[in-house]
């Protein structure tokens, strides 16, 4: 097998060896050591501190034991070994779409990413594998001072911003995931919108994991200044392989005061994909902070979006779908700790469970005793379409403050045999009739997705309830 | 293998993550904190069976002493319920009932709790189409109490079953594990006021087609109390029905946790079940936690739901109240008072509920004082 010359030239000899296969620049052995960890640092000619805080996370990932709860039996499947923790199947990354190369071009364009950025998009990255491969921004946003860059440009170009606030929102500590997140980190987005800016149209990030037991380990980090507000749509898919992928992003949000993010997500990774994800932010004074999270691929998800609300008067709102199809498990919930007095927080959660899938919310809210007049509202909605499915809701509400006020409510049921009824003495057959409802049953969450997205989701869920009648 | 070896074969096993034991680690339930240690308890607790109205039992109704058949129990905690078993040697009873009894008065199981440690097992064996209500009084100024009651009841039974919890001090440890025979109807109802700290897995198995739950709580917890309730439902059989109505008002330093779990099996279709956790915060410093959860493999169902509400007293409410000439005080107190009572009123009839009444409010005096 061919070794990587330019790896070499970088790291010297690894001790596992080189090798080019697919058409990746650089390829590491599956594996993960200190070594290993080490090296990404160094591919990456990255400052002493971020590779510190690498080694010590990678120390507290080896340490910390695998979660006890959830599905540990999916978990327990596993092999960190069998991972590769770092693959580059280009060179750099391009801000020009003719300099991509052109097997990763015609994928993204093959997902209509380059069409959406022209039609309606502030800015684009692109990331395939381990790095982002094509970036770019609307100028007039530049001119106003919003630095939209891939994470390890944003590094290198913006370094005492990155390390203010870099493990602030999601210490490397916080959990299995992070910590490995925080050890082999690469690509990602890095966002700053100055103070007072709009950025009026989303901003899109677009993951493809395209080899066979690939590590996908984005980092996200996005800081709205004072007053602004911005939108970051990602959207993420997989090739199908026997073997599994593991994808475990970490998403850190700032959000001082006044200011809005919203940070919505359409994930469809194929169904060999795990994909245990931490996402964060902390809303400052009167800030807003809202995720929008839409899981239908991928094997087990686990991925609780979370929102601190530091600052008094600070909102929080998470509204979630999953789709829960064969062999798959949608574990994906919210948690919101409302930590400031006057602060409001709503969560919906939606999933569909059909062909022997699971559907679990888990959830946690809490009120802090300082916080007071807090108000807190969660509703989960569940529908299993069959026999073989099963649906879960593990909600978790700790309240000590007595001028909160917090409702949870949660229901499981089954298609209406009216509503269907209803539809197919309109006309439909039964088949269109479910794929109807069950968009409907959505549509809390598609109604609050760029229009593109929304559609795109409706013909993803139209797909996915082919067949289910009969 | 005995109860003995059984505790120590599990004694480690308690996790966190599990939401049994998330807010109430086994060492600080355990009598010494060393949870190695099976202590030796040689007195036997107090147990009497009288009716409530002082008037005579009716026939077919038996509290027996003895040794309890060494019955698998499925679906309940090893630790806990094998700890029970082990230090409970000389406390073991059966409660049976004839095919077909029947009480007009409602019965009184009485507990004292006077020395140190007290831990017993109770095995509950309802006869077929029985129809009596049972008041279970667990009272005295033991440092450590145990309670694991097991058993069946009766198919078509009907009855009302209320636990009353007003120890003065201590750990109390309660472990129900029923199962409901086929079309029987079961009330079930925890009245608690009592005890420093109180860890309860209260767990209920609809076994057989067409049985009818209904579990109530009315909690009142003030001072430094520390009272956690994990109350576990099961729909095993098709046609089943369930509801769950839970409410704690925490005052003091207090702090109540609710978690519940409701789990519906693969196959039983037409289950109707809903947890509802109501927690009524009087004091800034005292916290209420729950964790309602629901685990669903059957998509027949008629409905299965949960919801948890948390907030203060509505002080609009309590305005009003003030308006017909109540003082702050006793407007508060009645809200209280009414909050517990809409779970109390649905425990059993108008003469267990005017006992309850006057029990709550002796209660309650006690806090505003």
């Amino acid at each position: 097998m061919k070794t990587s010359q330019e790896a070499r030239d970088v790291v010297g000899d690894y001790k596992s060896g080189w090798h080019d296969t697919e058409n990746s620049t650089i390829r590491f052995d599956s594996g993960l050591s200190e070594k290993v960890v080490r090296d990404i640092s160094k591919i990456k000619n990255e400052p002493e501190w971020m590779t510190e805080v690498r080694v010590k996370a990678y120390r507290h990932f080896a340490e910390r034991k695998m979660p006890t709860w959830g599905n540990m039996s999916m978990l327990e499947q596993i092999d960190f070994e069998k991972v590769c923790y770092y693959l580059r199947s280009s060179s750099a990354t391009e801000n020009d779409w003719d300099e991509v190369p052109e097997e990763i071009r015609n994928t993204f364009e093959r997902l209509g990413i380059p069409e959406a950025e022209q039609k309606w998009l502030s800015g684009v990255t692109a990331q395939y594998e381990s790095e982002a491969v094509y970036h770019s921004i609307r100028e007039d946003l530049v001119a106003q001072g919003v630095i939209f860059l891939d994470m390890d440009s944003g590094l290198r170009e913006y370094p005492e911003i990155v390390k203010k606030w870099f493990c602030s929102v999601v210490p490397y500590s916080d959990n299995k995931f992070s910590a490995l997140n925080t050890a082999v980190w690469s690509g990602g987005s890095f966002i700053y919108v100055p103070k007072g800016v709009h950025v009026e149209m989303p901003v899109q990030a677009y993951f493809r994991i395209n080899a066979k037991n690939m590590g996908q380990f984005e980092r996200t980090l996005i800081i709205a200044d004072e007053g602004s507000s911005i939108h970051y749509v990602e959207g993420c898919t997989a090739p199908t392989y026997s073997t599994d992928s593991l994808h475990s992003a970490v998403v850190e949000l700032v959000a001082l005061p006044g200011s809005h993010i919203r940070y919505s997500t359409v994930q469809n990774w194929s169904a060999n994909v795990y994909n245990l994800v931490t996402k964060r932010g902390i809303a400052h004074e009167n800030a807003k902070i809202e995720w929008v999270d839409g899981n239908i691929g991928s094997k087990l998800t686990m991925k609780y979006p979370s929102v601190i609300l530091k600052g008094e008067g600070s909102h929080a709102e998470v509204i979630s779908v999953a789709y829960s199809g064969s062999g798959q498990h949608q574990d994906a919930g919210a948690k919101i700790h409302h930590l400031a007095s006057n602060t409001t927080s709503k969560i919906l959660s939606k999933s569909i469970s059909k062909d022997g899938g699971r559907g679990s919310y888990r959830g946690m809210v809490t009120v802090s005793p300082k916080a007071n007049n807090c108000k807190l509202n969660v509703v989960c909605d569940a529908l299993i379409l069959d026999d073989e499915s099963r649906s879960d809701t593990y909600p978790t509400m700790e309240v000590a403050n007595p001028t909160a006020r917090c409702e949870h409510e949660a229901s499981v049921s089954k298609v209406s045999d009216d509503q269907l009824f209803y539809l197919m003495s309109r006309g439909h057959t039964e088949e269109e009739a479910l794929a109807l409802i069950v968009n409907g049953f959505f549509e809390p969450f598609t109604r609050e997705l760029p229009m593109e997205y929304a559609v795109e989701l409706n013909k993803l869920m139209a797909l996915e309830m082919e067949g289910s009648i009969g | 293998m005995n109860a003995i070896n059984r505790y120590k074969e599990v004694s480690g096993t308690t996790d966190k993550a599990d939401h049994l034991w998330r807010y109430t680690p086994w060492k600080k339930v355990h009598p010494t904190g060393d949870i190695k240690i099976v202590p030796e308890i040689d007195k036997e607790v107090k147990l009497r069976l009288i009716n409530l109205d002082g008037t005579d039992l009716a026939e077919g109704i038996s509290l027996q002493k003895g040794n309890v058949l060494e019955e698998k129990i499925e679906d309940i905690d090893p630790v806990a319920t094998s700890f029970i078993k082990a230090v409970s040697e000389k406390s073991r009873w059966v409660l049976r009932t004839e095919r077909k009894f029947t009480s007009e008065a409602p019965i009184l199981l009485e507990i004292e709790t006077n020395s140190d440690f007290n831990s017993l097992e109770l095995v509950l064996d309802i006869g077929e189409m029985s129809e009596f209500e049972i008041v279970t009084l667990i009272k005295g100024e033991s440092d450590w109490t145990g309670f694991l009651r097991t058993g069946r009841i009766g198919d078509g039974s009907n009855i009302n079953d209320i636990t009353v919890c007003l120890q003065k001090k201590g750990v109390l440890l309660r472990l129900d594990s029923i199962a409901l025979g086929r079309d029987a109807n079961m009330n079930t109802g925890t009245v608690s006021s009592g005890s420093e700290r109180t860890k309860a897995d209260l767990r209920y198995r609809m076994a057989e087609n067409g049985s009818h739950l209904q579990v109530l709580g009315s909690i009142l917890s003030r001072e430094d109390m520390y009272l956690d309730y994990h109350i576990e439902i099961q729909h095993d059989a098709p046609e089943t029905f369930s509801r769950l109505d839970w409410h704690a008002a925490c005052g003091g330093k207090s702090r109540t946790i609710g978690t519940g779990m409701l789990k519906v099996a693969k196959g039983s279709t037409g289950t109707d079940a809903a947890q509802n956790f109501h927690n009524l915060l009087l004091s800034k410093d005292a916290e209420a936690d729950g964790i309602p959860e629901l685990e669903v493999s059957e998509s027949n169902v008629v409905g299965c739901g949960h919801g948890i509400a948390n907030g203060p007293i509505d002080e609009n409410q309590v305005f009003y109240l003030q308006s017909r000439g109540f003082s702050k005080s006793d407007a508060r107190s009645a809200l209280i008072a009414a909050f517990l009572n809409s779970t109390l009123v649905k425990m059993g009839s108008t003469v267990l509920h005017e006992w309850l009444s006057k029990l709550l409010t002796s209660e309650l005096d006690a806090m505003n004082k």
